[in-house]
């Protein structure tokens, strides 16, 4: 059985770019072939989920129908006129129920536990959460079913995001865009697909295939000859060397996911943007993993802050916005995954960006005193990327491995 | 600008990288000549790139260069590793060194894939462990670590029905390795029930046997690990000229020196860093039940010798010890090493493989092995005093007589087989 995982190899490329041409003539020449879209989803999720993986693909489409189920009945009793917030905590409840059975059962010990979960499934309930928040809010007034399941099935970015909105998604698949747009949207599509090739293929593989064993090796050996926390210099280069990986494996993804669905007339918003290069941890937020952390931002952080204010839990507002950036930061640390090392993780983006805070606050206090300039400046990146790379090196799970196991 | 311009633009690099890239891969390029340097980098690296790969092999066995297949032994690059002293006393072959952890016949038969036509007539040393006839046979992780698209395409395209053919097809579709490319994973089957592969399956698998070569060609040797420095430190402690006694006062001092932390003359740092107090005093005893005398292992040895018997080449056998303290400390039953060598040599022997240094009972010999199970310091020594006059010998074709026997069920489960009287001639 022909088994075919997204963007694993550049055959891959060769093999989608055929099967995506009617498509891109259609767009070329202002039509948007809807039902041959419909049917290479359909044959690509089918490649995806099939052969040892259709345990997989079961679990997705009883997903979607449970999904669509909730979705709709709770804009059902949306259009109704009524708005009980107990209504809209349960329809949350249930759209992130699946989810967190697939990460509970992650850590459960057994061979029937190990079978629960499909790829994608942490994507797909960021989109469905996020359509039931906005029908709360009225800023979506209607779901269009084709649409959603459009929406939710795109098949670019499935298994890893980037995630997209339903508006802005809606905006761009029921029309084709302008011939101008387009050659456009092709010229960038191309440059992101080769810029990925060099990310994912070349780069990534040298930090990730070659270079990271070898390391992790040497961390091993090393720390088990220094004891204690088992600390070496080849832990260092470890973090380093892991940090590399995981940006230029993840952002050659993202540019993968986003070429593709720039071919398909999609603009599925971009995920990185340069950020190793953020001044301090804020800004990082700001440029990595975009798409997730404005999602969080969003329907997190900023509900939690009004929720918070409304309720006037907390008095003061600095206060506020420092218990908003844990809870926030705590949720996406659960959400990569029950284990020390990834809620660690999630505590630790949020002191940094509280002290951060902190330190914005009193150089604006103290402006004058403080200098600013190409030096200064530097030295905020410098120091930005090691927290953030020390960041990664908790984020791996490396120190489990080498403190645990 | 008009809109085929701009598209001419976008998709005009694309389709010229797509051309640029066929040409580099489907035009038989053999690229530049390999220099002696680089060879004998290869030679000393046990490289798994080098070891799936054919160019450097070809190369390097066109000329003085002698394949050692074995496996972790080879790493245990003392003063008097083969490599070290073909390299000091400038001998006129060059051990090729193949094989690492976990590597078995069946991985040194698909290793040897794509090198017949150069070792054709010519000599080979095969270190073949006891220890790899374990129930499972060829563990089917390291398998993969060894095996490469290209020794299986070339091994399809060059197979002719036999029971060897079909032997080994089915034993390749056991390993994952194996089955993991579609298009090989058809011709195996295909192969296994005996019938002959399509003509345009054979195209096809041409076609990728050049994309195959010319990437092997061109990205094999980077990254190749460099020992050959090891190599240099050990034959800087050797004397000058090659004298026995000499030497083998050597091997007992550098022996005595690096097996000072432990009681089983285990080489220090193996000790402290592969084993451990705890691991040691878990592994008391653990061996009791170790039997290597049934396996599957013997079927895929036959392969290997059917490999050798179609090349004629003249192979010299090496089976090496345990380390005796180790094994008693163990529980590994000498009578059960003894016999899984007696049904080795038996394979060997009765079809025409004579030239065996059977060093099993070697194991108590003082730095004999240079830690559990593999040849060290006076270990290789002894290795080297077969060596040197098998390579003496003048390169002519033999004839061996193959039997199918060999590959049966019955054959791997054998017990009780006698011992059998054949040795290589040794110098002295």
């Amino acid at each position: 059985m022909i088994n075919l995982q997204p963007y694993t190899n550049p055959r891959y490329f060769l093999i989608i770019l055929v099967a995506l041409l009617p498509l891109i003539i259609g767009l070329y020449f202002g039509k948007r072939f809807k039902i041959y879209e419909a049917i290479f989803s359909l044959v690509f999720l089918f490649l995806m989920f099939d052969g040892k993986d259709t345990i997989q693909g079961w679990q997705l489409i009883a997903y979607v129908i449970f999904q669509f189920i909730i979705t709709f009945a709770y804009q059902r009793y949306r259009q109704a006129g009524k708005n009980k917030t107990w209504v809209f905590c349960l329809a949350v409840i249930l759209a992130i129920l699946p989810l967190t059975t697939v990460k509970i059962a992650a850590v459960v010990p057994t061979q029937v536990a190990s079978l629960i979960g499909f790829m994608g499934v942490s994507y797909l309930t960021f989109k469905t959460v996020e359509v039931i928040m906005e029908l709360r809010d009225g800023t979506i007034k209607k779901v269009d079913p084709i649409t959603y399941a459009r929406f939710l099935l795109f098949y670019p970015t499935l298994s890893s995001g980037p995630i997209d909105r339903y508006r802005r998604f809606k905006a761009d698949c029921d029309k084709a865009p302008e011939r101008e747009e387009y050659l456009d949207q092709l010229r960038l599509g191309t440059r992101y697909i080769f810029q990925g090739f060099l990310y994912k293929f070349i780069i990534g593989y040298v930090f990730g295939t070659i270079w990271l064993p070898q390391v992790a090796h040497a961390a091993q050996v090393l720390g088990n000859a220094n004891g204690g926390l088992k600390i070496s210099w080849a832990l260092v280069a470890y973090m380093y060397c892991y940090s590399m990986y995981l940006f230029f494996d993840f952002a050659g993804y993202s540019l993968f996911a986003v070429g593709t669905s720039y071919f398909m007339g999609i603009k599925t918003p971009m995920n990185f943007n340069k950020p190793f290069i953020s001044k301090n941890i804020k800004d990082f937020w700001n440029r990595w993993h975009m798409t997730l952390s404005f999602w969080f931002r969003d329907f997190i952080f900023m509900r939690f802050t009004f929720f918070a204010m409304k309720k006037k839990l907390i008095k003061n507002r600095i206060r506020i916005s420092q218990v908003a950036y844990l809870v926030d930061f705590l949720i996406m640390g659960f959400w990569h995954g029950l284990t020390w090392f990834y809620i660690v993780y999630g505590i630790y983006h949020a002191l940094a960006i509280i002290i951060n805070d902190i330190w914005l606050r009193f150089k604006k206090k103290h402006q004058k005193q403080i200098p600013h300039n190409k030096f200064t400046q530097a030295l905020a990146i410098f120091l930005t990327f090691n927290v953030v790379c020390f960041s990664f090196l908790i984020f791996s799970g490396f120190l489990d491995t080498l403190w645990f196991h | 600008m008009s809109n085929k311009r701009k598209l001419w633009q976008i998709f005009g690099p694309v389709i010229c990288a797509f051309v640029l890239l066929g040409i580099l891969f489907l035009v038989p390029w053999h690229f530049s000549g390999k220099s002696d340097s680089a060879l004998f980098k290869a030679s000393v690296s046990r490289s798994n790139n080098i070891f799936k790969g054919q160019e450097i092999k070809k190369a390097a066995f066109a000329k003085e260069y002698v394949p050692f297949y074995g496996s972790s032994e080879l790493s245990r690059m003392d003063p008097m590793h083969p490599s070290v002293l073909a390299y000091k006393y400038k001998r006129d072959y060059k051990p090729f060194l193949l094989g690492g952890p976990g590597s078995q016949s069946l991985t040194h038969f698909f290793g040897m894939q794509g090198t017949s036509q150069e070792l054709t007539d010519k000599k080979a040393v095969m270190i073949i462990s006891p220890q790899w006839f374990t129930k499972e046979g060829q563990n089917s992780a390291a398998f993969s670590m060894y095996f490469s698209q290209l020794q299986a395409v070339d091994w399809i395209l060059s197979a002719k029905n036999s029971e060897a053919t079909r032997y080994a097809a089915k034993r390749l579709l056991t390993m994952p390795a194996g089955t993991a490319d579609e298009s090989t994973k058809s011709a195996l089957q295909t192969l296994a029930a005996g019938k002959q592969i399509s003509g345009q399956t054979r195209l096809l698998l041409e076609t990728r046997q050049r994309i195959l070569e010319n990437e092997d060609d061109l990205f094999s040797s980077l990254n190749m690990p460099n020992n050959v420095p090891q190599i240099q430190s050990g034959a800087h402690k050797l004397p000058g000229t090659y004298a026995y006694d000499n030497l083998r006062q050597i091997a007992l001092d550098q022996g005595a020196e690096h097996t000072t932390n432990n009681p089983f003359d285990i080489s220090n740092s193996f000790y402290t860093h592969r084993l451990g107090e705890k691991e040691v005093a878990r592994l008391k005893g653990s061996q009791k039940n170790f039997d290597y005398t049934k396996s599957p292992e013997y079927g895929d040895l036959e392969l290997v010798l059917d490999q050798f018997a179609s090349q004629h080449t003249n192979v010299l056998f090496i089976i090496p010890p345990v380390n005796s303290k180790w094994a008693k400390y163990t529980g590994l039953s000498e009578k059960m090493y003894q016999e899984a060598t007696n049904k080795i040599v038996k394979q060997l022997s009765s079809q025409g493989f004579d030239n065996i240094v059977n060093l099993t009972k070697d194991g108590n010999k003082k730095y004999f092995m240079e830690d559990t199970i593999h040849l060290g310091w006076n270990g290789w020594l002894t290795v080297d005093q077969y060596v040197q006059p098998f390579m003496k010998q003048k390169n002519q074709p033999i004839t061996y007589h193959m039997d199918n026997y060999y590959f049966s069920k019955a054959w791997a489960n054998k017990t009780n087989v006698g011992p059998t009287k054949v040795s290589a001639s040794k110098s002295n």
